[in-house]
């Protein structure tokens, strides 16, 4: 084994050392009062309620869920290939637009991006009210950008040469662009889309803890009112959803050669197109603003945030990330190194999959029976959860991956732990650790759902200034928000480069 | 510049970051004139092309198409000019039929391209000039990357053949066929044919080659080496000594 494999296995696991700051500020929180709550959480998981009630109530919610889901995806996935379409250099190379515009969309995408849909739904609902439209636009907002981005790297790659030739072909400009991104699109599309209708279902539920409705509302209020049966008959048929939806997704298989197929995919591209317009404009001119006008305070009010508290509040953020990103790296090789048998697998999977599932605000208030809210709590939540997401990719990547070093290693008498980590892990160490950068990128945003809920970091100050239409303090918030995550991009962006 | 020139390079040079990969050359094509063009590798050869296509622009000097700079030519003008690449340069995720029809897209609007990805336009001329090119029927619907290199060579001269350009620019065509086919191909490039396949007018042709025995097809013999043109002559009067000027 070279030493430069080594050093990325090591990387994978040096970050586990944020536990030590973690689990002393943890043991320091501990309190009794709540250990029954728990305890009733867990065992209501093997003992949900069901009944005819709430099994109506369910199918009710998971409509409302799956609707606002489905037009959220299907709004976000065709705007975002138009923006990445726009944001790509293949566009500006076929019209001879100057670079400087292309940096300009990316530039205003990346901001987009960089605040959460729970940020989004939030300063909508205070601005609008609790609607069921506007957790379709709050998810659609920051999707179209994350979208874009992922559109326009597929873009990227369209060979240069295959560009000069068309372009010798001297076709029209249209014809041209069309005729090169056709493919990609569709690629990313297939490769990319139904992932992301997933991912909107998600956020979906996180939304509906807010009020948005769902499944997640419900979620929320059960909790709220202590009914753990009832919530786990939510967090369940949520499961079935998602296994089932990820079931259906591997069925489909999307058939470009198919005319009628195709033509009814396009007309649903520009129905789609058509409806949102009318929609945003029916938006525009339908809505009072009620709850928006003390907006003329943005520019007159004097925020009652200090420097300091500020400064603090950006640093418990960054902390925060840092924190979660160590957790959500290191824990799943570490987890799955160590109880290395089938069994344990098996095991292992099934926690993952519970801590995908359950929201992380839930997991949090779950935590907050027995700890203190804390940067650490926080950081314990959001890196648990994420570390669900990283475990899959794992143990997808091990699974499929060539066994033959393991074995050879094993039968050499090494150790089952060593073989792991120098057969198996070892050579998926690299692209685990660029996921990893990737998936920094997310946690970053994600630190406002638990900011929120855990009264940490810039979520829950973003939360206090709305509540008082504090918009000078809310418009600062937001500003931090995305300058940190744009610096944490780049950041990241710099460290995949450098791992793939 | 006499009336039937119809391509011509005024004084090209080309630098590529410090390599100086043209020199000043000066060459005129005429109507009509079938001309080789013979060098090593890494000559000049394709960079000579993508200049007289106008795929890059020199460092200096000027190339006029009909008597006219690149830059006063409309769209419609340019396209009389089609090229062979060296490295084919098709779009392997399209099927070999797409990639025949991608010839039409400068005489045809938008819903043609549109059509041609979903499969709905009409492959009939697409269809003639693999069927000319000897393509079996079978690899028609075939994605790029699924074929063998010389099907891809023969999907690439009927993608250039169906523009039916008089101005036909080739590097290395001959790449990949077998000695059978290249009589066939050879044929289709040098000569422009009506739809029942018999001679139309003449084409103008400038080809890179590495083989010398195809030269008889050829007027006029172009010797590039390391950015120059060493000699530009009529074929009848090619010695040995200026091939080994140049190779």
């Amino acid at each position: 084994m070279n030493k430069l494999k080594l050093n990325y296995t090591s990387l994978s696991f040096l970050p586990i050392l944020v536990c030590i700051p973690l689990g002393y500020q943890l043991i320091n929180n501990i309190h009794f009062g709540g250990f029954k709550l728990f305890q009733d959480f867990l065992i209501s998981a093997f003992n949900p309620k069901i009944d005819n009630e709430i099994i109506i109530t369910v199918i009710k919610r998971l409509n409302e869920t799956i609707l606002i889901g489905f037009f959220s995806w299907l709004v976000s996935i065709i705007f975002g290939a138009i923006f990445g379409i726009i944001s790509s250099n293949i566009f500006y190379k076929i019209f001879n637009i100057p670079n400087f515009f292309y940096r300009i969309i990316r530039f205003f995408l990346t901001i987009i991006r960089s605040i959460h849909e729970v940020v989004w739904g939030i300063l909508l609902m205070q601005i609008y009210g609790i609607n069921f439209s506007i957790g379709i636009i709050a998810i659609c907002i920051p999707y179209i950008a994350v979208n874009s981005k992922v559109f326009a790297e597929q873009l990227e790659t369209i060979d240069y040469k295959s560009f000069e030739s068309i372009n010798q072909i001297n076709a029209p400009k249209f014809s041209s662009l069309l005729t090169l991104i056709w493919n990609p699109i569709i690629n990313t599309f297939k490769n990319f889309g139904l992932y992301r209708l997933e991912c909107s279902i998600r956020s979906t539920v996180i939304l509906g803890l807010f009020g948005i409705g769902g499944i997640g509302t419900s979620i929320f209020l059960s909790f709220q009112t202590l009914n753990f049966r009832e919530l786990w008959t939510y967090l369940w048929s949520l499961a079935i959803l998602i296994i089932l939806s990820g079931l259906i997704f591997k069925k489909i298989k999307f058939n470009t050669t198919n005319k009628i197929l195709s033509i009814f995919f396009i007309s649903v591209f520009f129905i789609t197109i058509l409806f949102s317009f009318s929609y945003f404009l029916y938006f525009i001119f339908n809505n009072n603003f009620e709850n928006f006008n003390s907006v003329s305070s943005l520019f007159k009010s004097s925020s009652d945030l200090g420097l300091f508290d500020f400064l603090k509040l950006v640093l418990e953020t960054i902390i925060l990330s840092l924190l979660s990103t160590g957790i959500a790296i290191s824990l799943p090789p570490l987890v799955i190194g160590i109880f290395n048998n089938n069994t344990s697998k098996i095991f292992i999977k099934i926690f993952a999959f519970l801590l995908r599932l359950i929201p992380t605000p839930v997991i949090l208030l779950t935590l907050l029976t027995f700890n203190n809210p804390s940067v650490s709590l926080a950081a314990l939540t959001l890196g648990l959860h994420n570390a669900g997401i990283t475990s899959k990719l794992l143990f997808t990547n091990l699974d499929s991956q060539d066994k033959r070093n393991y074995i050879a290693m094993k039968s050499l008498g090494i150790s089952k732990k060593t073989s792991w980590l120098l057969g198996l892990f070892s050579q998926q160490a690299k692209s685990y650790l660029a996921y990893c950068a990737y998936r920094s990128d997310i946690i970053i945003r994600e630190t406002a759902i638990v900011g929120v809920i855990g009264s940490v970091g810039l979520g829950w100050q973003l939360q206090e200034s709305l509540s008082s239409f504090a918009w000078q303090e809310v418009t600062l918030v937001l500003i931090a928000y995305s300058s940190i995550a744009i610096v944490g991009e780049l950041i990241n962006g710099k460290i995949k480069n450098s791992l793939t | 510049m006499n009336n039937n020139t119809v391509l011509e390079l005024e004084n090209i040079s080309y630098k590529y970051k410090n390599d100086l990969i043209l020199n000043k050359v000066n060459l005129k094509i005429n109507s009509g004139e079938k001309i080789a063009l013979l060098g090593k590798s890494g000559s000049g050869k394709t960079t000579l092309i993508s200049i007289l296509n106008g795929t890059i622009k020199p460092t200096q000097g000027e190339v006029k198409l009909f008597n006219k700079s690149f830059e006063e030519l409309d769209r419609k003008q340019k396209s009389k000019i089609t090229t062979i690449w060296q490295d084919l340069r098709l779009i392997e995720d399209l099927s070999a039929e797409q990639n025949v029809n991608c010839g039409l897209l400068a005489e045809n609007n938008f819903y043609f391209a549109f059509k041609n990805l979903l499969n709905i336009s009409s492959f009939k001329k697409a269809h003639k000039y693999m069927k000319l090119c000897r393509l079996h029927t079978s690899i028609y619907d075939k994605k790029i990357r699924k074929l063998s290199g010389g099907q891809k060579q023969r999907v690439a001269i009927a993608r250039s053949l169906i523009q039916e350009s008089n101005i036909l620019l080739a590097d290395e065509p001959f790449n990949n066929l077998d000695p059978k086919l290249i009589t066939t191909i050879k044929n289709l490039l040098l000569e422009n044919v009506d739809k029942n396949n018999t001679k139309k007018s003449p084409k103008t042709a400038l080809v890179a080659l590495h083989r010398l025995d195809l030269l008889n097809d050829f007027d006029k013999v172009i010797g590039i080496r390391d950015g120059k043109i060493f000699f530009n002559i009529k074929r009848n009067n090619l010695k040995k000594i200026h091939l080994e000027e140049i190779f």
